[in-house]
């Protein structure tokens, strides 16, 4: 039987391909990484883009919800501050309409009162690096002014009823602002400035309407307990944006995982293949060698 | 019986035999390196025998030349498979260089550079920041947003000129071939010319090594076929059958620019196409070029489109931080806006460079509002926009201060791509109203160029729609004229052929014409197209018009300056019925910015892939997907195409190795043959030297007698 004579040639070939193979395993163990093309493996390249988007979705998520989470605690002191005015407020009008007090104490009481509407307006304006957060879409309108024009004083809502809204990768929406003008300026007796308005304008001359300054007390009342449950809002917000960040940051652990096994190299299987690698690689230098070394033809044993 | 000269003259023949076939032996050895030799072995004939008085005696040895070890079948099958082995080889090449535009990140920190995907992402959540911050007025983060947009844009754009770049280099190398393709074809007619005059019986040896030296250096250019013809000679022809030698002459491969590619010609036959299918390294290059690269381009291109168009128009309906929203005149666009599908991704960049116009707030809504951003940052896990046919057309006159009527003109296509010429008529009804009425003429229309007869262009395979108004007249046997209304079809009839036996609807009019007694007048149909030959005249069409939907006319209402107020903004639903190409409805909105500005014409149901160049701003997002979703479907496919084609020039380089091992085994100097062979040979000379020197000795003492005198 005739064999090729130039087997030598393909040993070489093999050597090339060994080498090829070493070089291959030595990048995956420098670089952690598995898949350094395409090729290598197309579906798990195809999944890890998918994967990618998800964790870097996640990602984006948790870092905004920590961003608006802080704003959602300013709403929610703000309006903290605003029932602590007021309840002292209702106090204050319920003080001053006992009958017990001059004109000069009435008096006194509507200033303080006054006072407490400005107070509670700052707070209405309150503004978080740089926007109105009270203000609806408005947010760099200031979201409340007041004309002292007429008796009793106006005050204005110059914002909007826009509501933001946060929405989590699963789609929830969480409500992130409540319009100034649903808290401070809603329809009927929920109205704080109106009411904070009418009352300054009952007591501020000293001169009490008994029946009238009760009214505007209730009205405040009403308006005081209206601006707590829109502070349940928002403390609902903080509440279900906590939730939902939990969950998207135990997703986004899985997540990484699943691309973790996906994407890097296998420490041991590949310091193993190497290993194999380098072993064929030797065995075959070594054959060249051999070949090498003797004279491989019949030539040289002629005289 | 024999004699001691005649023994003289057998033993220095075989001297000479042993000789010769030595020297082949050395020839071997001196080419045993040779790229293409082939061994040769000599050949040895036994002389006649001589018949002396009825006894027959020996007359020795020839050695008659030298044969090659050739199988020529072998080495076809060798050239076969190294044309397959090459074309994959150069497809791999360019395939790992395309690949290598699009390594998978490892998620890593340092790997994120360049990555689409997570270009794509970073885009949409910045958006998706720019909502859920609670402060979508925050200039940083709006800067932000611009910032990856041009990150997508400038990496889409690169990926896009890379590949363009590879493309021309591919064209570059696969044009350099021509020439090396052509000295080899030359170089065959030359030696089949040869060949054919010193060995038309047998095996030429070294001119024939030669031969299939340049076959098999031929065979890793391109693919090729291979004919013996007589005379020894050789045909060779494309693997498609076009001829490039043939005995002794050889036909040149000349290359050409064509729309801006080399295409490659013999003679004026233009055989690209046929060269890409075909093999070789030629073919490999071409199928990168016109296959491979492209398709990545086109799906690079399809994302840029549907990215772009989709953000554009999402930002533009929006709010910005000025409380604008984008009008015609003053769009708000984040993206160079594409007009169609084929270059959007090399066009792809960013031209807002002000981050107070990304349209955060919704439409109507205050400059805090989210809702847009929100809407755009979802973008990132919906469908992208499917490209759609786009007519514009320029409402340019003011109807406002026209009198009577005004028509604008603009082309319309159905889901073949066919165009028609559509019409907007305006009247003037006074009182600031105009009527307007949208109208697609008959589908088909008759080519009166041609005297006496009448064609009506049909599309293979295409069948005649409902409705008729056409009339034939002609001339009856009696010299009488007579006129006919075609018979009416019916829904998908086919156009038929003019038989005999006539068929379809040729057939019926036939049969019409023929019952109403009209001669000289003949119905055909060829390639789809119906003829009507030799009639006096013809009126109306076969096809009747194409049925309007209601709102294909209208009224619009202007306020006393000239401002468009009713329609308010798009007249949907325009639809017509009944095209030539009996497939989906022609479906038209009617886009109307201002009575000053510009109408667009959308279609909404527009053209299929195939025809989707021909169409003005069309083409197809192929499956819908979210962008994301298209790449990662982009990057696996790519991926797969790579992998396959690893995969084959893996298993067809292991099969040229087992042929090449085969042929080596056959034809390939082997030095222990050769050794062996010398030292038989040496033996063999060394013996008949012997033989030689002992006939000397018995002819001396013949000579003298068996004294031993000075005779020796």
């Amino acid at each position: 039987m005739r064999v090729d004579p130039s087997y030598s040639s393909n040993l070489v070939g093999a050597l090339d391909q060994s080498q090829l193979n070493e070089q291959q395993l030595t990048a995956e163990l420098s670089s952690g990484v598995s898949i350094t093309s395409l090729g290598q493996n197309p579906v798990a390249s195809g999944e890890n883009v998918l994967l990618l988007n998800q964790i870097q979705q996640d990602d984006s998520f948790t870092q905004s919800s920590s961003l608006v989470t802080g704003q959602l605690q300013v709403a929610d002191s703000t309006l903290g501050s605003v029932v602590s005015q007021l309840t002292q407020a209702v106090s204050l009008a319920i003080s001053a309409n006992n009958g017990t007090m001059n004109a000069s104490d009435v008096k006194s009481i509507g200033n303080q009162i006054s006072g407490i509407l400005d107070e509670v307006q700052s707070l209405a304006n309150t503004n978080y690096q740089g926007q109105y957060i009270f203000a609806g879409g408005q947010t760099s309108t200031l979201p409340f002014t007041t004309s002292t024009t007429t008796t009793p004083a106006t005050t204005t809502y110059n914002g909007d009823d826009d509501v933001n809204h946060l929405e989590t990768p699963t789609g929830q929406k969480i409500q992130l602002n409540v319009p100034g003008g649903q808290i401070f300026s809603g329809a009927g007796t929920n109205n704080v400035f109106a009411a904070l308005n009418n009352l300054v304008a009952d007591y501020s001359s000293g001169t009490v309407n008994t029946a009238q300054a009760a009214s505007d007390t209730q009205a405040l009342g009403t308006a005081l307990n209206y601006v707590s449950q829109q502070r349940v809002v928002v403390d609902s917000s903080i509440t279900q944006i906590s939730a939902a960040s939990g969950a998207v940051s135990s997703q986004q652990t899985q997540l990484t995982t699943a691309q973790t096994n996906l994407m890097q190299a296998d420490f041991a299987t590949v310091s193993t293949q190497l290993s194999l690698s380098e072993t064929q690689q030797t065995a075959l230098e070594d054959v060249i060698a051999q070949m090498d070394s003797q004279t491989n033809s019949l030539f040289s044993k002629l005289q | 019986m024999g004699s001691i000269s005649s023994a003289f003259d057998l033993i220095s023949g075989a001297l000479n035999a042993d000789q010769a076939a030595l020297s082949i032996v050395a020839n071997n050895v001196a080419n045993a390196n040779t790229p293409g030799y082939t061994e040769k072995v000599p050949n040895w004939q036994e002389n006649d025998p001589i018949q002396i008085n009825g006894v027959q005696y020996g007359d020795g040895v020839t050695e008659t030349g030298a044969s090659s070890m050739r199988d020529s079948v072998l080495s076809a099958r060798l050239d076969q498979q190294q044309q397959l082995a090459s074309a994959s080889n150069a497809r791999l090449t360019a395939l790992d260089g395309v690949q290598a535009l699009f390594t998978p990140d490892s998620g890593s920190s340092g790997s994120t550079a360049g990555d689409i995907g997570n270009d794509l992402t970073g885009f949409f959540d910045s958006f998706s920041s720019l909502a859920n911050s609670g402060t979508p007025t925050n200039n940083a983060m709006r800067e932000a947003v611009l910032n990856s947009a041009s990150t997508l844009a400038g990496n889409i754009s690169n990926a896009a000129a890379s590949l363009s770049t590879q493309r021309s280099a591919l064209d570059q190398e696969a044009s350099g071939v021509t020439s090396q393709v052509n000295a080899l074809t030359s170089s065959i007619a030359q030696l089949n010319q040869q060949i054919q005059s010193t060995s038309p019986n047998g095996d030429a040896g070294t001119l024939e090594d030669q031969r299939q030296e340049d076959l098999s250096q031929l065979s890793q250019l391109i693919g090729i076929n291979q004919v013996k013809t007589e005379d020894n000679g050789l045909s060779v022809t494309t693997t498609s059958g076009q001829l490039l030698v043939s005995e002794n002459s050889s036909f040149q491969l000349t290359s050409g620019s064509v729309s801006g590619v080399t295409h490659f010609f013999v003679g004026t036959a233009d055989i690209t196409s046929q060269l890409t299918s075909g093999g070789g390294e030629l073919g490999g290059y071409l199928t990168a070029r016109d296959e491979d690269i492209p398709s990545a381009l086109n799906s690079l291109d399809q994302l840029a489109y549907g990215v772009s168009t989709s953000v554009n128009q999402l930002n533009n309906t929006g709010t910005d931080l000025n409380g604008n929203t984008g009008s015609s005149a003053i769009p708000l666009y984040i993206f160079n806006e594409p007009t169609q599908v084929a270059g959007s991704a090399l066009a792809m960049s960013v031209t807002m460079t002000d981050p107070s116009l990304v349209a955060a707030a919704g439409a109507g809504m205050g400059t805090g509002d989210n809702s847009n951003a929100i809407t755009m940052g979802k973008l990132a896990n919906e469908s992208l926009m499917q490209p759609i046919a786009t007519t514009d057309f320029g409402v340019s006159q003011n109807l406002n201060s026209s009198s009577g009527s005004a028509t604008s003109s603009l082309q319309v296509y159905d889901s073949l791509g066919n165009s028609y010429p559509a019409t907007v008529t305006y009247t003037n009804q006074g009182s600031n109203t105009w009527g307007y009425s949208i109208s697609v003429p008959d589908a088909l229309t008759p080519n009166t160029s041609v005297p006496g007869s009448v064609s009506y262009s049909l599309g293979t395979g295409e069948t005649v729609n409902p409705g008729t108004s056409l009339t034939i007249t002609g001339n009856t046997s009696a010299g009488i004229a007579a006129t006919i209304a075609a018979p009416t079809v019916t829904s998908g009839e086919a156009v038929g052929t003019a038989g005999p036996p006539a068929t379809g609807y040729v057939g019926a009019l036939d049969a019409q014409i023929a019952a109403a007694g009209i001669t000289g007048v003949t119905v055909s149909s060829t390639g789809g197209v119906l003829t009507i030959s030799g009639a006096l005249t013809t009126a109306g069409s076969v096809i009747a018009d194409p049925a309007a939907s209601a709102n294909a006319t209208g009224t619009l209402t202007f306020n006393a300056s000239g401002v468009l107020v009713s329609p308010a903004a798009t007249v949907s639903g325009i639809t017509f019925a009944g095209l030539s190409d009996g497939a989906a409805t022609l479906n038209l909105d009617w886009n109307l910015n201002s009575a000053n500005g510009f109408g667009t014409v959308t279609q909404t149901a527009a053209a299929n892939l195939q025809s989707g160049e021909s169409q003005n701003g069309s083409g197809g997002m192929s499956n819908g997907a979210t962008p994301i979703g298209f790449f990662s479907n982009f990057v696996s496919t790519l991926g797969a195409t790579v992998s396959g084609v690893q995969a084959e020039n893996t298993a067809q380089n292991a099969s040229v190795t087992q042929l090449q091992t085969q042929n080596d085994a056959l034809s390939k100097v082997n030095l222990n043959d050769e050794a062996a062979a010398m030292s038989a040979l040496e033996s063999s000379y060394q013996a008949a030297s012997q033989v030689f020197t002992m006939l000397n000795t018995a002819m001396e003492s013949a000579l003298n007698l068996g004294t031993e005198t000075a005779v020796s």
